[in-house]
């Protein structure tokens, strides 16, 4: 095992590997910019090491200030975490000629499957049903040619990328030389590499994802899936497993297409699968085959990895480390079993009324929920500042109840015990989806939030009810009963300043 | 004492034990059950019926959750206030950022929904678009400049 770790990576998910390597027994060193510099992941890990500047390329994606850090600190291994330099094989190399152990994939299944483009073909030799497009192409006028061939809507996305950043949906042709455009610089901006692939748009479709787990010695399993359809922006807000739509037949089949794309590129350590999933296609061809197609591999860990821990029992984090240290995965696909349901859902500091656009500020309260089989992974405390370097995601809310229609009762209850003030949050749009018809349903596709907002019935129920009386009265209430009180916050150095030990005046033990 | 959030005035008064509150000419008696400075939670009993409440202040701003609910009121004077995409005639950040690129120089004319810049913030991409058709008078920014929330970008006349 490892002495000590590196977390190359910033809030909620530094705290998450550090608590993992503190149960190992393992010490931590945390890097951090300069806004980060009062952050919890810093106060948590036993060292921390400052990178520099604000700027990501200044601080959390710049390889030689990290790897110089991992040396210095006498590290022996860097967990990447998601994001930044996570999917970067350049550094996963970079991390392994410095002598270290990156904790993810080898540097080859991460070049492999970190190429859109690459991957797509690996798979389609493979056998994996894969989206209908092109990859390579270069020019507007080949973009236009393909895109006519394929049929509108098209996808243009970086072919480096993730999370969908340098993606753009193009409609007609007339918004196409804009959109390769501005996918290119975000592509650029995000990832360095500027290189784009088109396919097919499927409007309707469902965001289906299985989590794969493999060691170093060639035990390679699936951990089932998560329905990761209610996004906004192409990025995901409320995750569950299991997904409502898939029959066991499915799963089965997924199940072992997700196995066998990542054994396409000898894959181990934590990844996952991303399908595509047409509930339409599936149901005309009676839920088998066809109805499926991979879309992308992340070789790494999920943002909403939480939920596959509930419900298949496994801490996915502390296996990453274990099986980066060399030990054998000793559980095999038979020893897992599906467990109740779990959802997470991703409190944004962005204003859905608002085009979900960021909000930043300083947090004046934020209080997470309490109680039995309820999460809260989150990287801020009442006082801390949410700025504008970094993604906006303040907290994952996580639950785990014994059927689905519990959980949602679960999920719905803890978000309304969540305080967030300073920032504009979408919990309450979250609220909105979660008691929406077509979410208790299962019906909802990757692009329902966009739909649903353009005929507005969701904005109706999010719209901020700025006159309630009670709000008022309690607003006006507060500004004359607090008056004062939160300006004299206790300035002392004194541990205890009521220490009766410490008064000097008309103070006595005894009366004698 | 009379208090006033975004548009809305209400009186409020101590009336012994228990406060008094006079909003569009509805009387609410209201009274405190409990209440902490220290998380800004607050039990009141509203027209009798129970109202647990948080709330924080910051400035003018007041946030409050009841319910699960959060709004944000904004303590004014009285008149009419409100964060909005253009100022007279001026466009303006909606939130804190740097310029990636401006597409036009003053004296251009522009049509409507025309992309004259786009800002950057949290890795995302954001076009600052005209809002009707027009010719740019002034500029206040240029690439790669950090701009406040509410800071005038640009100004296009009619």
């Amino acid at each position: 095992m490892f002495s000590k770790i590196l977390i190359a990576n910033r809030g909620e998910i530094a705290i998450r590997i550090i608590r993992a390597c503190r149960e190992l027994g393992v010490r931590t060193v945390a890097v951090y910019s300069e806004a980060d510099k009062n952050s919890l992941h810093v106060q948590l890990a036993d060292e921390s090491i400052l990178l520099g500047d604000a700027a990501p390329r200044e601080s959390y994606l710049n390889v030689d200030k990290i790897i110089s850090a991992a040396i210095h600190s006498h590290a022996d291994a860097i967990h990447p975490g998601y994001g930044f330099l996570s999917e970067n094989a350049s550094f996963a190399h970079a991390v392994e000629s410095a002598g270290l152990v990156f904790i993810g994939p080898s540097v080859d299944s991460i070049r492999a499957m970190g190429d859109k483009a690459e991957s797509k073909i690996k798979m389609k030799a493979a056998g994996v049903p894969t989206v209908p497009g092109f990859e390579g192409l270069e020019s507007d006028e080949e973009f236009r040619k393909a895109a006519h061939e394929i049929g509108y809507p098209v996808l243009i996305k970086a072919s480096a990328g993730g999370g969908g950043k340098g993606m753009r949906v193009v409609n007609a042709e007339n918004e196409l030389s804009e959109a390769i455009e501005s996918a290119r610089r975000e592509a650029l901006n995000s990832f360095g590499d500027e290189r784009l692939l088109i396919e097919k748009y499927l409007a309707n479709a469902h965001h289906i994802e299985f989590q794969v787990f493999g060691d170093k010695h060639g035990n390679l399993i699936h951990l089932f899936e998560r329905e990761c359809s209610v996004q906004r922006r192409h990025q995901k807000i409320i995750e569950e497993t299991p997904s409502p739509l898939l029959t066991p037949k499915l799963r089965e089949e997924m199940g072992a297409a997700a196995v066998n794309a990542a054994k396409a590129v000898n894959y181990f350590n934590a990844g996952t699968i991303e399908f595509i999933f047409d509930p339409i296609l599936s149901t005309l061809r009676q839920g088998s085959g066809q109805a499926f197609f991979f879309l992308e591999m992340n070789t790494r860990l999920q943002v909403e990895h939480p939920i596959t821990e509930l419900v298949a029992g496994i801490d996915l984090v502390q296996w990453q480390i274990r099986v980066a240290a060399g030990e054998k995965f000793p559980f095999t696909q038979s020893d897992f079993t599906q467990r109740g349901h779990a959802i997470e859902c991703r409190v944004y500091a962005e204003d859905p009324a608002n085009g979900f656009l960021p909000s930043t500020g300083k947090l004046l309260q934020f209080i997470e929920p309490q109680g039995p089989n309820i999460r809260v992974d989150s990287g801020f405390k009442t006082d801390s500042e949410v700025t504008h370097f970094y993604d906006p995601l303040l907290a994952k809310l996580i639950i785990h109840a014994e059927n689905r229609e519990s959980a949602i009762q679960r999920m719905q209850t803890a978000l309304s015990e969540f305080i967030v003030h300073g920032v504009v949050t979408n919990i309450d749009f979250m609220q909105a989806v979660l008691k929406h018809e077509d979410f208790a349903k299962g019906k909802v596709s990757t692009r329902w939030v966009e739909k649903t907002l353009e005929s507005n019935s969701l904005l109706l129920d999010v719209k901020r009810q700025a006159s309630s009386l009670q709000g008022l009265i309690s607003a006006a209430l507060a500004d004359v009963i607090f008056a004062g009180a939160k300006s004299q916050p206790a300035i002392s150095n004194e541990t205890d300043p009521f220490n009766p030990w410490k008064q000097t005046r008309n103070f006595r033990v005894s009366d004698k | 004492m009379k208090i006033t959030f975004d548009v809305q005035s209400l009186e409020i008064n101590p009336s012994g034990e228990e406060y008094v509150a006079v909003v569009d000419g509805q009387t609410v008696r209201v009274q405190i059950l409990r209440a902490d400075a220290g998380t800004g939670r607050m039990e009141l009993s509203i027209d009798g019926q129970r109202v647990v409440a948080h709330v924080s202040s910051d400035m003018a701003k007041r946030w409050v959750t009841i319910n699960g609910q959060t709004v944000m009121l904004t303590k004014t004077s009285g008149a009419k206030r409100g964060v909005r995409h253009d100022y007279a005639g001026g466009l303006i950040a909606p939130m804190p950022g740097q310029v990636r690129s401006v597409s036009v120089a003053v004296g251009d004319i522009v049509k409507k929904g025309q992309t004259l810049l786009t800002m950057e913030a949290m890795k995302m991409e954001i076009r600052i678009q005209a809002l009707n058709d027009g010719k740019v008078t002034a500029l206040h920014v240029q690439q790669g400049q950090t701009v406040e929330r509410e800071q005038i970008l640009i100004e296009v006349e009619e």
